[in-house]
């Protein structure tokens, strides 16, 4: 009886390690829906009203992602590279709460974090190289 | 023979039906029978690590009871019993018997002494058999629960503290994200947003249902509540401690082998009668050669 009990605390406990590991992907989901926005921005063939729009799409759908992922604990242990990197640069991957946070738009936000800003854009001399 | 009967006196009766009793109780005593070489080997699985530490406590003591080697400790002690209970019969009757049923007594006392020694001896081994395999299993658990506290190397401890520092901030950019998103436009919350808040507060009622459960309540020592991986190092000292308790058992097992020994040989030279202080050193020795000039002169 008492190892009938002892399986059944074991087997409780396994289901609750199944479950803590089920969320899985999360940061995935960002980097693609991060990675649509970075296309967007940089596309040539939108204008610029069209840009707007779509980012303010993607943006919604950001949000939530994003929240995901900062809410997904198992990250916290997931030693992996693209882990890493994005914890290591939290502007890049939480790109709406941090253009948010530091009242800018994203485009402007991702950019001067690539080391792009509007003043080194308008001071910049079209050339041949 | 009735005349016979009645003038054996009681106390020699009793001492030898005693006798009879004690040597019959010893005989079925001795054919409890026990594996060979009696094995604990803890089945339970490392996931137990996240169990409730006292739940992991009593499932480990458990599993040690439904052993073989538990069973062999068992039939041990239960036979250390029947001949400590024999020893004391037998020196108890030894007092009351007369000088020639007494040293038979006393002989039989001194062999189940020396057969509780070995007894002991076997009790000591099969103890520290079980400790042993405790404190290992124990030690492989702190060592799991360690892992899973602490990751090893330096980039995962730089990644948990990333994490940290990232929910830190991202908590205090929610609101306003929602404010700007939500509140300042016509666009209605999503339905994440929405199911996520309604699962929330059914996450909260549980995680209070989880806390205030009394398996989750966390152990105590010494009246502090202490973690998981203090509570394991503290089970791992408590069986080391014990184990050094049996090294002490058997020293004490040493001593009373010597005892034995001692009290044997002097039962066989009839030296245990032998008091110093009565000796009356005017006494003829008649071994002595002076004694038996007296033959040759008459």
């Amino acid at each position: 009886m008492t190892n009938k009990i002892i399986a059944t605390a074991v087997l409780s406990a396994a289901l609750v390690a199944g479950i803590a590991e089920t969320r899985a992907g999360s940061l995935e989901n960002l980097e693609r829906e991060r990675a649509i926005v970075v296309e967007t921005m940089l596309s040539p063939s939108l204008r610029s009203n069209e840009r707007d729009d779509k980012i303010e799409v993607s943006k919604r759908r950001l949000v939530d992602l994003e929240r995901m992922v900062i809410r997904d604990k198992s990250l916290a242990t997931k030693n992996t590279p693209v882990v890493r990197t994005a914890f290591e640069n939290y502007d890049l991957t939480f790109l709406v709460h941090s253009s948010t946070e530091v009242q800018k738009t994203i485009m402007d936000h991702w950019l001067e974090q690539i080391g792009v800003s509007t003043q080194s854009l308008m001071t910049a001399r079209m050339g041949r190289r | 023979m009735k005349h016979n009967a009645h003038s054996t006196s009681p106390a020699k009766f009793a001492v030898a039906t005693t006798f009879a009793v004690l040597l019959l109780a010893s005989t079925s005593i001795t054919t409890v029978a026990h594996a060979a070489n009696p094995e604990w080997q803890p089945k339970l699985t490392e996931r137990l690590i996240r169990l409730p530490v006292d739940h992991l406590r009593r499932a480990v003591d458990n599993d040690f009871a439904d052993s073989s080697l538990a069973s062999a400790i068992g039939d041990v002690t239960d036979k250390v019993g029947g001949k400590s209970k024999s020893i004391q019969d037998l020196s108890e009757a030894a007092e009351r018997a007369d000088s020639e049923l007494s040293t038979e007594l006393r002989h039989q006392a001194l062999v189940e002494k020396q057969s509780l020694v070995k007894l002991m001896g076997e009790r000591v081994d099969l103890k520290r058999k079980h400790l042993s395999t405790k404190v290992r299993l124990y030690k492989r658990l702190l060592k799991k629960a360690q892992g899973k506290s602490n990751p090893n190397s330096p980039s995962a401890n730089q990644l948990a503290k990333n994490f940290e520092a990232a929910t830190n901030r991202f908590d205090r950019t929610v609101s306003q994200v929602d404010m700007k998103l939500f509140k300042s436009s016509m666009a209605s919350e999503s339905k994440y947003s929405k199911d996520y808040r309604k699962n929330m507060a059914a996450i909260e009622k549980l995680v209070a249902a989880i806390n205030a459960h009394p398996m989750n309540q966390l152990p105590e020592i010494d009246g502090k509540v202490v973690g998981k991986e203090d509570y394991l190092r503290q089970l791992v000292a408590t069986t080391e401690s014990e184990l050094a308790i049996l090294d002490q058992e058997e020293s004490i097992l040493g001593y009373m082998a010597k005892l034995v020994a001692l009290d044997a040989m002097a039962l066989s030279e009839g030296l245990t009668e032998f008091d110093p202080d009565n000796e009356d050193p005017d006494k003829a020795d008649p071994a002595e050669i002076t004694s038996v000039v007296d033959l040759f002169v008459q």
